[in-house]
């Protein structure tokens, strides 16, 4: 009984939590987006798509300058987090969930027209790009395909469903720490559900009948909310693309990890995310491969891809 | 996760009409699904699954795209700083190229193609430039965003940019152009487009 009035507490106060942390969010976002505009101006960015695409002032744009500073005022008095429309929209038949900016025209000067990750490290990250590319032509992708052709596709994404359920705990505690009530609120509402009706995450009750969308956070998502660049690119050897940012807050929500705790042996902690990996790459075969087919250079395909994908993660 | 965006961006070639029309939706939208509606007219035969998507679709899909997409637009903004450099046959040359690339790498992923929805969430209009953002859906509930840049060319309304969860075609293809470029030269970059074009 007292386990339930507990639980049932938590949640109340988890509730009230995350309402006043709504209210702050939108004070909160005047802060984080001046410090993102700090960061991106310090680096000479060149123009970029997305809503910050006002606050960059090109080299080409120095002839516009007057008009470069109007989206700074335009854009800063509407925050463009989670909701709301650009304030140039002419005609929307919906609030824009991305929110994406047009960019003024971009005029291409030498110089830094190229934003992308700095990659110092990058002969060693090619190598390991080879290795972590042998083993999954020659491991993942084998045993994965095989335990595609004997497991039912629900059951797969049931498994990879379930997974994702466990990781709330980090999800969560990340939009609180980036102050979004409502995403947390959200994923509240999702694990309990989930877990509930959902049959321990096996169904995505919260996606398929609350309509609930997912939001994705992580440690080094809130890093980059508060200003952290992403340092420079690393390449894990089976861990795959990261950056300094990133390894950082992988280890810090290795904390919040509940597989970390629920199995008590950590000599079976190795094999059940091999299986999480087996599993989801099992629901993904051909991807890497047709990544692989549209580049010149799949290296730095995955690099710059990873980057503009993470970037575009934190802005959101 | 991003390496989903490769398939996706083919899969935008041959996107589904949502089917709930959008009556204020402005000029770029319309023109996107105007495409849309073309390519999948094309795509969707009643006895789809047994005709295997053959040359002749493929040239009308790569007709009903070509309308749409603004090939040099892409290729020069791929090429960033390197394309003042270059000769104006260079130039003509390059956008050819880039267009097979883009081709021969996405025009085969429309035989992937199977009943993905799209759902149009709205546009944002600054002078003459343009941004459509979409919503597909998957068969297995994943959901994925997308964004298509457009530049306004007299009355038309021509894409210059994909971006699918948040990773832009363009500037994937231009940190790979530059590094090659600045690890050898245009022409080696040339030389592995025409090899990668190359059917084999």
């Amino acid at each position: 009984m007292e386990k339930t009035s507990g639980i049932v507490l938590m949640a109340f106060f988890a509730c009230l939590l995350t309402g006043t942390l709504s209210f702050a969010e939108c004070l909160d976002n005047q802060q984080i987006y001046r410090s993102e505009y700090t960061l991106r101006y310090s680096e000479s960015a060149p123009l970029e798509e997305g809503y910050t695409a006002g606050l960059e002032t090109n080299k080409a744009s120095k002839n516009k300058t007057p008009a470069a500073v109007s989206p700074i005022l335009l854009t800063s008095s509407a925050p463009v987090r989670d909701k709301g429309m650009p304030s140039r929209v002419k005609e929307s038949s919906e609030p824009l969930v991305l929110a994406q900016q047009v960019e003024p025209e971009e005029e291409l000067q030498d110089g830094n027209d190229l934003e992308t990750i700095a990659d110092p490290l990058e002969p060693i990250n090619r190598a390991i790009y080879h290795f972590n590319d042998k083993l999954y032509f020659w491991l993942l992708k084998p045993v994965a395909t095989g335990y595609k052709a004997v497991t039912p596709e629900k059951v797969r994404v049931g498994m990879k469903n379930v997974f994702y359920n466990l990781a709330f705990p980090i999800r969560f505690v990340n939009c609180l720490l980036q102050a979004k009530g409502k995403a947390a609120c959200d994923e509240f509402v999702r694990f309990f559900t989930n877990s509930t009706i959902g049959m321990g995450g096996f169904i995505d009750v919260a996606g398929n009948k609350l309509k609930l969308k997912k939001y994705d956070e992580d440690l080094g998502q809130t890093f980059g909310a508060y200003g952290a660049g992403p340092g420079f690119f690393i390449n894990w050897p089976i861990f795959g693309p990261s950056s300094v940012r990133d390894t950082f807050g992988s280890a810090g929500d290795a904390f919040l990890e509940p597989l970390n705790y629920m199995i008590p042996k950590s000599k079976y902690r190795i094999p059940v995310g091999a299986y999480n990996t087996i599993n989801k790459t099992s629901l993904s075969i051909g991807e890497y491969e047709d990544l692989k087919k549209a580049a010149l250079d799949p290296y730095i395909a995955i690099r710059d891809a990873y980057y503009q994908y993470r970037r575009a993660q934190i802005r959101e | 996760m991003h390496r989903r965006y490769f398939f996706w961006v083919a899969l935008l070639l041959v996107l589904l009409f949502s089917g709930a029309p959008f009556a204020l939706a402005g000029m770029p939208t319309e023109k996107i699904k105007e495409t849309t509606n073309e390519i999948l007219a094309i795509v969707t035969v009643p006895d789809r699954k047994e005709v295997p998507v053959n040359a002749e679709m493929k040239k009308r899909i790569r007709k009903a795209v070509d309308k749409r997409f603004d090939w040099e637009e892409m290729a020069r903004r791929s090429l960033a700083r390197h394309w003042k450099k270059r000769t104006d046959l260079e130039k003509t040359q390059f956008v050819v190229l880039f267009g097979k690339l883009l081709e021969r790498t996405y025009l085969d992923k429309v035989e992937g193609y199977s009943g993905e929805k799209v759902v149009y969430l709205g546009e944002s209009i600054d002078d003459n430039y343009a941004v459509v953002n979409v919503k597909i859906i998957t068969a297995k509930n994943e959901e994925i965003d997308v964004a298509y840049r457009l530049r306004q060319k007299g009355d038309d309304w021509l894409v210059y940019d994909i971006s699918v969860a948040g990773v832009s075609l363009v500037n994937n293809y231009r940190v790979q152009f530059n590094s090659i470029i600045a690890r050898s030269s245009y022409e080696s970059l040339v030389k592995r487009l025409k090899e990668k074009i190359a059917p084999n």
